[in-house]
């Protein structure tokens, strides 16, 4: 049996073992008991088990199933002209499967139309919305120094990052590491490294520079520059990994060396592009730096979630216009400067 | 008795997915010859050319340039033979954002040291000698346009100075004329003609058109699934010959 049928009865297992698991659990009504818990997950193996059953059956039988259509090519044949997509067993299944967990996902969330329309808390949101639509204007110049500090937090996050990241774009750029196996190793190493730094977010990356240097504009600034590193350096070495090849070609064939090589073709091919996302990133770290004051990192979050402790909807209104028109410009000076240098 | 400047023994090259483009190849070229290879895409023309200045390592056999096999070469020792053979591309591959003047100063990157390089400079006769070589291609009141502000024919000209510069022995033209259109073809083989009449440099030309052919080639080699199916003169290749090379494999490929 080779890898594929291997995955596609592994997923139709699961797929297959979840719609039995909750036909049981829908149709028993079961009490919510703590000791419950090991019981479903018992219950769940075992329907994975009699999936994987039906999953093997199916295959046999030569019917096409959903893990069918995601890991094994379908056979095509000629003879026969192809079922519409929805009339097909997979097709079936896939919109029985979306079905029944929206109506799962439903119940997780606590939906609950009436809490939209109850007098209560129409109320409440009422008096906020009234509180955020008549700013009070008085704190505009605590607000807007907060804001300017922000602002650089976002630059000296992004400046101390580009010079990390052009370095290190070079090293997890495939057409550049890919030649050796030590070069690929480490390759894969870095990517799989920056991959799990950038896959946390800058608000977890506050909470934890905030508990090591303390709350501040610095705890901010390290957090938004360790994610920008990681994001930067993928962004990058996408940019190295997809230049032309025909010019390195040219120059390699004037009999220069790799380093005059990088020199001359790759990098008047990429530097654009690099300015292009260092003032992108520029612009999320901006935005960022306006939330990462809520955990610590200061800047205009921090009097935000103050202002907002207190109930103080008049001053949190204030401070939302200012966020929104520092989002605004820099988001507008960053499309206009990208477009410029296009 | 002309000199041999490059000779060429079973030369065969297999990619690391198992094709192999050029089959046991074998042919002399004189000194100063304008040696065309004609052929279908796919047929080895390119990778025939790139193994000879070795932007390609061979698989088996050997090519002599000027009596030295350059197959078994250390990294270094390819790239001062490089240094004396040029090549010239299908799609030009100037550096696009650089001036005119910048790409053809490129072609002296081989004799000027990695550490000036990267500062961008590069010594004052080379700058006289790049001024000399766009005058030569006639183009050059173009020296401070970027690259990427000229035409195809202007480019392909930027190209052959950029080759000229490195004074090469041998100038490599990977069809050169492909991506531009007709008139502008007869200029750009026009100076190719030139740098190999005047100068005295060795072409090797990958070309599509016979036509083109007939006029400027002294000696026509055809290539068919990596192997030499004519060599000789020009003017021998009639239309029984023409459908051997072409006609062929056309129905070959409508078979698969």
């Amino acid at each position: 049996m080779n890898r594929n049928a291997g995955k596609r009865i592994f997923f139709d297992a699961i797929v297959f073992g979840y719609l039995l698991v909750t036909a049981i659990i829908v149709c028993s009504r079961a009490a919510e008991p703590e000791s419950l818990v090991y019981l479903r997950a018992g219950l769940f193996v075992l329907c994975c088990v009699a999936g994987a059953i039906a999953a093997m059956i199916l295959r046999a039988r030569g019917i096409q199933t959903v893990g069918g259509v995601l890991f094994e090519r379908p056979q095509i044949s000629d003879s026969t002209v192809p079922a519409t997509w929805y009339k097909t067993f997979w097709g079936g299944s896939l919109i029985f499967l979306f079905l029944v967990t929206f109506v799962i996902g439903w119940a997780v969330t606590d939906m609950d139309l009436y809490e939209l329309v109850d007098e209560h808390g129409l109320k409440g949101a009422g008096r906020l919305f009234a509180g955020l639509a008549s700013p009070q204007f008085d704190i505009l110049p605590t607000t807007i120094l907060a804001a300017i500090e922000t602002v650089f937090i976002a630059f000296m996050a992004t400046v101390i990052a580009v010079p990390v990241a052009f370095f290190l774009s070079f090293l997890c750029a495939k057409n550049i590491m890919g030649g050796s196996t030590p070069g690929f190793v480490s390759y894969g190493t870095l990517r799989t490294v920056l991959n799990v730094i950038r896959s946390v977010e800058a608000l977890i990356w506050a909470i934890i520079a905030s508990v090591w240097v303390g709350i501040g504009p610095f705890a901010g600034m390290l957090a938004l520059m360790i994610h920008s590193v990681a994001a930067l350096a993928k962004q990058y070495s996408e940019l190295v990994e997809c230049v032309d090849e025909g010019p390195i070609e040219a120059i390699q064939a004037t009999g220069a060396t790799a380093v005059q090589t990088v020199r001359f073709a790759v990098i008047p091919q990429i530097v654009l592009p690099y300015i292009s996302f260092t003032i992108y990133r520029w612009d999320i770290n901006v935005r960022m730096a306006t939330i990462i004051g809520l955990v610590g990192g200061g800047g205009i979050g921090e009097i935000l979630i103050q202002y907002k402790g207190q109930a103080m909807w008049h001053e949190v209104g204030c401070i939302i216009v200012v966020i929104a028109v520092v989002v605004w410009l820099m988001d507008t000076a960053s499309a206009y400067i990208r477009e410029a240098i296009k | 008795m002309p000199e041999t400047i490059l000779s060429i023994r079973n030369l065969t090259k297999t990619y690391d997915n198992g094709i192999t483009a050029v089959d046991g190849v074998s042919f002399d070229v004189d000194r100063g010859e304008f040696l065309a290879i004609i052929g279908l895409s796919g047929s080895g023309k390119s990778t025939l050319l790139r193994c000879i200045n070795r932007l390609h390592k061979p698989t088996a056999g050997s090519i002599e340039f000027d009596g030295v096999d350059v197959v078994g070469l250390a990294p270094s020792e390819v790239r001062s033979l490089r240094t004396q053979i040029a090549m010239i591309f299908q799609h030009f591959n100037l550096i696009e954002r650089h001036t005119v003047m910048s790409n053809v100063l490129m072609g002296r990157l081989g004799h000027t040291s990695t550490l000036a390089s990267l500062f961008n400079k590069f010594a004052a006769h080379d700058r006289q000698q790049a001024m000399d070589c766009l005058e030569l291609v006639g183009i050059a009141d173009k020296a401070h346009v970027r690259a990427d502000q000229l035409s195809g024919g202007q480019k392909q000209r930027v190209a052959i100075a950029r080759a000229l510069m490195q004074q090469p022995r041998v100038l490599l033209a990977d069809e050169p004329v492909a991506s531009l259109d007709p008139a502008t073809c007869h200029s750009v083989m026009e100076y190719l003609r030139k740098v190999n009449r005047e100068m005295g440099i060795t072409v090797l030309c990958n070309l599509h058109f016979l036509s083109l052919v007939r006029q400027y080639a002294d000696k026509v080699i055809a290539m068919k699934s990596g192997e030499i199916v004519y060599y000789g003169p020009p003017d021998a290749i009639d239309d029984d010959w023409f459908a051997r090379i072409y006609g062929e494999q056309a129905r070959q490929v409508e078979v698969q």
